[in-house]
């Protein structure tokens, strides 16, 4: 069935066809209408799931936390400064191998105070061991919390889902809502390795001295490694049940290209339009879509991005003294490759400015003009 | 404590860090700096009853549904809840906490309806055989009397109980209308105390046809023969024939008499009793005005009487002091003043002030004089004496003469029901104490809810009970996060037209629906009821559940000692105390 939501509601019905058993958040712009949404429908009777009140989203993270442990799935959602205050439990999730998924909704970071889009937030988290993937419009919203579960219950690592601010959560589109019957042999009931039971008293999380810390986290590594792999085969297997397919990295455009532009988000959705109309006029020009951001797809990218010369990468994010996220992680990524094309690290759209055509045409147009980037940090719209 | 494991390496190593043994061994109640423990404390609800009920134990039978267990719990204190439910001025409910947060409880509809849905199940007290030698004579079957009466019983003395009038109650007979207290209510809680084992003897007045020498044959006296004398206003006139007082009026309505009044009818006074005649000449078809020296505020008739009664068509004349009463052609004319409020006087209220050469006249067809009650101590024995109104006695009820105690109405000038009832119940006790030589004071002193007036014999008699600290939960104790706001339920009344065609019942008892609704609006203020938010906020897992008096107590070996369940307890039923170890 196809209708018409936000962003926001995409998150809801995605949540509801995962048969989450427990879910706790707390409000914050732009999430809000997500967790509304879903307590709306909890406190009818038409949800079958238990919503934790909670005083924070460190408390939100906590209380799933412990119901994951528990052995069910569950479910939050954040933006911005909520995400922040998860942090400290973020890291306790990953740590702590439970596959709860979370839904960040991209949002500036204050002061100066802001509600609009900007990926700080989610990339902030970059470090504590969580999958995130990124995603582009409402139905891709809907389909990767369906594969979110999977690749989080499959690895044991939580994963984020993210989308833009208003851009995405507010804005609606058309989007094809699946039925229950047809997601259930998807996304089978999650059966956690230690189950939580009073019964039977175990400690979790207990300490590990130096002689076994670093076992620990080298386990961790090595499960995000296998991610890629298990993504590709739930991904597989969406397709087949769905015909709808979301891969790490995505190339469209020109298939042998002089210059590639790298994106995340909906700022992908423009430069398809973008890229279209230039190699109409002749540019040698390709795109490629960037899903998934941890664990950091190089390999799929160093396939895809053969024969280029120059990359350019609009980042909406700041890494203040370095420049963009995305365009340092694609460097690291070429480091040890022969195969290095220059990289332009644009920065552009902090705090919801809107991205436009021209925008990215400009960025387009530059890369083309320069054999290299004139400076470190290209700032795309800025009022000197 | 769990083995050891040692590890190759991470490819036999677990996901995650877990211990299949758990922390029992690491005893973190030795980190403890202050210790949590459940203390109930004091409702002010039952601090505030004078007869001593244990009001939120009730009303938590009433929110599981046993109603029963309610009627049981009450039984224990006061043999009179379809009573006290009904005319009670129910000082229960201005302490009521809740009425700091929204409403207060209707606690008076709550004992009411559980005696209702006792009496619907024809349940009756269990008779206790008098097996004490002792004998005790109780003088009056009003409350006080009857109150008294009805513990000593349950104490297995064998009580005799002596009326002057032919059917027994005393003032909750003659002095309180039945469309307030219907007849049967009082017959059916007086018989629950008959059936006790109590005797009772009535039409034998003490000087008349029953001598002081008579009752040597009991080893204690209660006297509680109330005040049913009208209290005089001093005014010329008033003792003509025709103008009647209100007690002696409300006595011969209630016993079915024949009463002759004219068609317009003034009230002097401005109490419970002048409200009851206003309310009941009403019902004879008749026009009551009533005149009071001051206003509305200063008004010592409950409030919900007064709006009854003026929703009735009782007209009330404020500022208004009749100073004369003449009589002609059988019109009465009232010579009044007008009064202005001065400074207040020792009783908190602006003292009248007559203003002068303010005369003017009220005509009436029958003056009805309620300006209070006194007592009669004609019949009392030498070297038990009246002194300001009232017979003076110590604490614990005894006079001057041994074995002999006096209570109710006689002894105080808080005359309400619930006062007589307390009364009669702390003289049960003295008279027990008296019998086994113990020292009454201090055992009076023991049972004492809060600061009293309310006193329980039941914690007299069951000492092992859960035990109560005297401190009176206040508002600010409560964490009231864990309320929702809510309407108090009003009992139903019967509509004006009908109740003002005669004497029925004007209030209509909760269904039980409702009586289960407004009883989960309690607080339990200090009264573990088992919420569990102990239990479920305690981030030690150390609220342990029990079968024992408290249904929770702490497992000190892993507590820390956070404070966690003492801020989160809704209702101050636990404290906090430094860990003294």
């Amino acid at each position: 069935m196809k209708k018409v939501i936000t962003g926001n509601q995409a998150v809801a019905y995605g949540v509801i066809l995962s048969r989450v058993e427990v879910i706790s958040a707390y409000p914050i712009t732009p999430q809000t209408t997500i967790v509304e949404e879903l307590s709306e429908l909890i406190a009818s009777g038409r949800l079958n799931t238990r919503f934790l009140k909670v005083e924070s989203e460190h408390s939100a993270m906590a209380a799933l936390i412990g119901a994951s442990t528990g052995g069910v799935r569950c479910f939050t959602a954040t933006s911005s400064h909520g995400l922040a205050y998860m942090h400290e439990m973020l890291h306790w999730a990953s740590g702590a191998r439970l596959p709860i998924v979370l839904v960040n909704v991209n949002r500036a970071i204050a002061p100066p105070w802001n509600i609009w889009s900007d990926q700080s937030d989610s990339l902030s988290q970059r470090d504590t061991g969580w999958v995130q993937l990124y995603c582009e419009n409402n139905q891709e919203v809907l389909d990767t919390i369906l594969q979110a579960y999977r690749i989080a219950e499959l690895t044991k690592l939580p994963v984020m889902v993210v989308l833009d601010a208003y851009v995405l959560s507010h804005t609606s589109e058309a989007v094809e809502i699946p039925t229950m019957e047809e997601v259930d042999p998807f996304l089978p009931p999650y059966c956690p390795e230690y189950p939580l039971d009073t019964h039977e008293p175990m400690a979790f999380s207990v300490i590990a001295t130096p002689e076994y810390f670093l076992e620990f986290r080298y386990k961790i590594q090595k499960a995000m490694e296998q991610v890629p792999e298990i993504a590709n085969k739930v991904d597989d297997e969406f397709r087949s049940r769905f015909g709808r397919s979301y891969a790490a990295i995505e190339r469209y455009g020109k298939e042998e290209a002089e210059i590639l532009l790298m994106t995340s988000g909906t700022v992908t959705s423009t430069s398809r339009m973008v890229i279209q109309k230039l190699i109409e006029k002749g540019t040698s020009v390709a795109g490629i879509k960037i899903k998934r951001f941890r664990p950091f797809p190089s390999e799929e990218i160093c396939k895809e991005i053969k024969g280029a010369k120059k990359i350019a990468v609009i980042d909406r994010n700041l890494s203040a003294g370095v420049g963009g996220i995305f365009a340092q992680e694609l460097k690291a990524s070429l480091y040890s490759k022969e195969e290095r094309p220059q990289i332009f690290g644009f920065i552009s759209g902090l705090g919801g400015r809107d991205i436009t055509p021209g925008l990215i045409e400009e960025a387009i147009e530059y890369t083309v003009e320069h054999p290299r980037p004139e400076e470190k940090i290209l700032w795309l719209g800025l009022k000197k | 404590m769990s083995k050891l494991l040692h590890f190759k390496g991470a490819s036999d190593m677990p996901m995650i860090s877990i211990s299949l043994g758990n922390m029992d061994w690491n005893k973190t109640g030795a980190w403890r700096a202050q210790r949590p423990f459940y203390e109930d404390k004091t409702p002010p609800c039952r601090a505030a009853c004078p007869a001593g009920n244990d009001i939120v134990a009730f009303i938590q039978k009433i929110t599981q549904g046993d109603f029963e267990g309610a009627w049981n719990v009450i039984k224990e204190e006061n043999p009179f809840p379809g009573i006290c439910g009904r005319v009670c001025f129910h000082p229960c409910e201005s302490k009521c906490n809740r009425g700091d947060y929204d409403e207060p409880i209707a606690i008076h509809a709550l004992e009411r309806f559980v005696s209702d849905f006792a009496s619907k199940l024809n349940k009756r007290v269990e008779k206790v055989p008098g097996v004490r030698k002792e004998k005790v004579a109780i003088i009056g079957s009003g409350p006080a009397g009857m109150s008294c009466a009805y513990h000593l019983a349950k104490l297995y003395y064998d009580v005799t109980v002596f009326e002057s009038l032919s059917l027994s109650g005393g003032m909750l007979r003659s002095g309180i209308p039945s469309y307030r207290l219907p007849k049967d209510v009082l017959d059916r809680e007086i018989s629950n105390i008959e059936a006790l084992g109590v005797e009772l003897r009535t039409g034998i007045a003490l000087g008349e046809n029953l001598a002081w020498d008579d009752l040597k044959d009991y080893q204690a006296t209660f006297i509680a023969t109330g005040a049913h004398q009208g209290r005089s206003l001093q005014i010329p006139g008033e003792k003509a024939k025709s103008v009647l007082s209100g007690l002696d009026l409300l006595r011969r309505i209630n016993r079915n008499q024949k009463v002759k009044l004219g068609d317009k009818i003034a009230i002097i006074g401005g109490g419970n009793t002048a409200i009851d005649v206003a309310r009941s000449v009403i019902r004879l078809g008749k026009k009551a005005t009533i005149l009071y020296r001051r206003s509305r505020e200063e008004m010592p008739a409950f409030e919900d009487e007064m709006v009854e009664a003026i929703e009735e068509g009782v007209k009330i004349r404020y500022l208004t002091n009749p100073i004369r009463i003449q009589q002609k052609d059988g019109l009465k004319r009232l010579e009044c003043l007008r009064i202005e409020l001065g400074d207040k006087d020792e009783s908190g209220r602006r003292r009248p002030v007559p203003i002068s050469h303010s005369n003017f006249f009220i005509e009436a067809d029958s003056v009805i004089i309620a300006a209070g009650e006194e007592i009669e101590v004609s019949f009392l024995p030498k070297g038990i004496e009246k002194r300001e109104g009232i017979i003076l006695t110590q604490r614990d009820g005894s006079t001057g003469i041994k074995g002999i105690f006096a209570g109710g109405d006689l002894t105080s000038n808080q005359r309400t029901v619930a006062h007589a009832i307390g009364s009669g119940k702390k003289v049960a006790l003295a008279i027990h104490g008296y019998f086994n030589g113990k020292n009454t004071e201090e055992v009076i002193r023991q049972t004492l809810i809060g600061e009293g007036p309310s006193i329980s014999i039941f914690r007299h008699l069951h000492p092992e009970d859960r035990p109560m600290d005297s401190h009176v939960v206040t508002f600010g104790e409560l964490n009231t996060d864990y309320f929702e706001p809510s309407k108090r339920h009003q009992e139903s009344k019967c509509p004006v037209k009908q109740r003002t065609k005669g004497f029925g019942e004007v209030t209509v008892t909760f269904p039980e629906s409702i009586a289960v609704e407004e009883a989960e609006r309690c607080f339990s203020c200090g009264t573990c009821n088992g919420c569990e938010n102990c239990y479920v906020f305690c981030p030690d897992a150390s609220i342990l559940k029990t079968e024992d008096i408290l249904s929770h107590q702490v497992d000190y070996d892993f507590c820390k000692g956070c404070g966690i369940c003492f801020s989160e307890c809704p209702r101050g039923a636990i404290s906090l105390k430094e860990e003294t170890r």
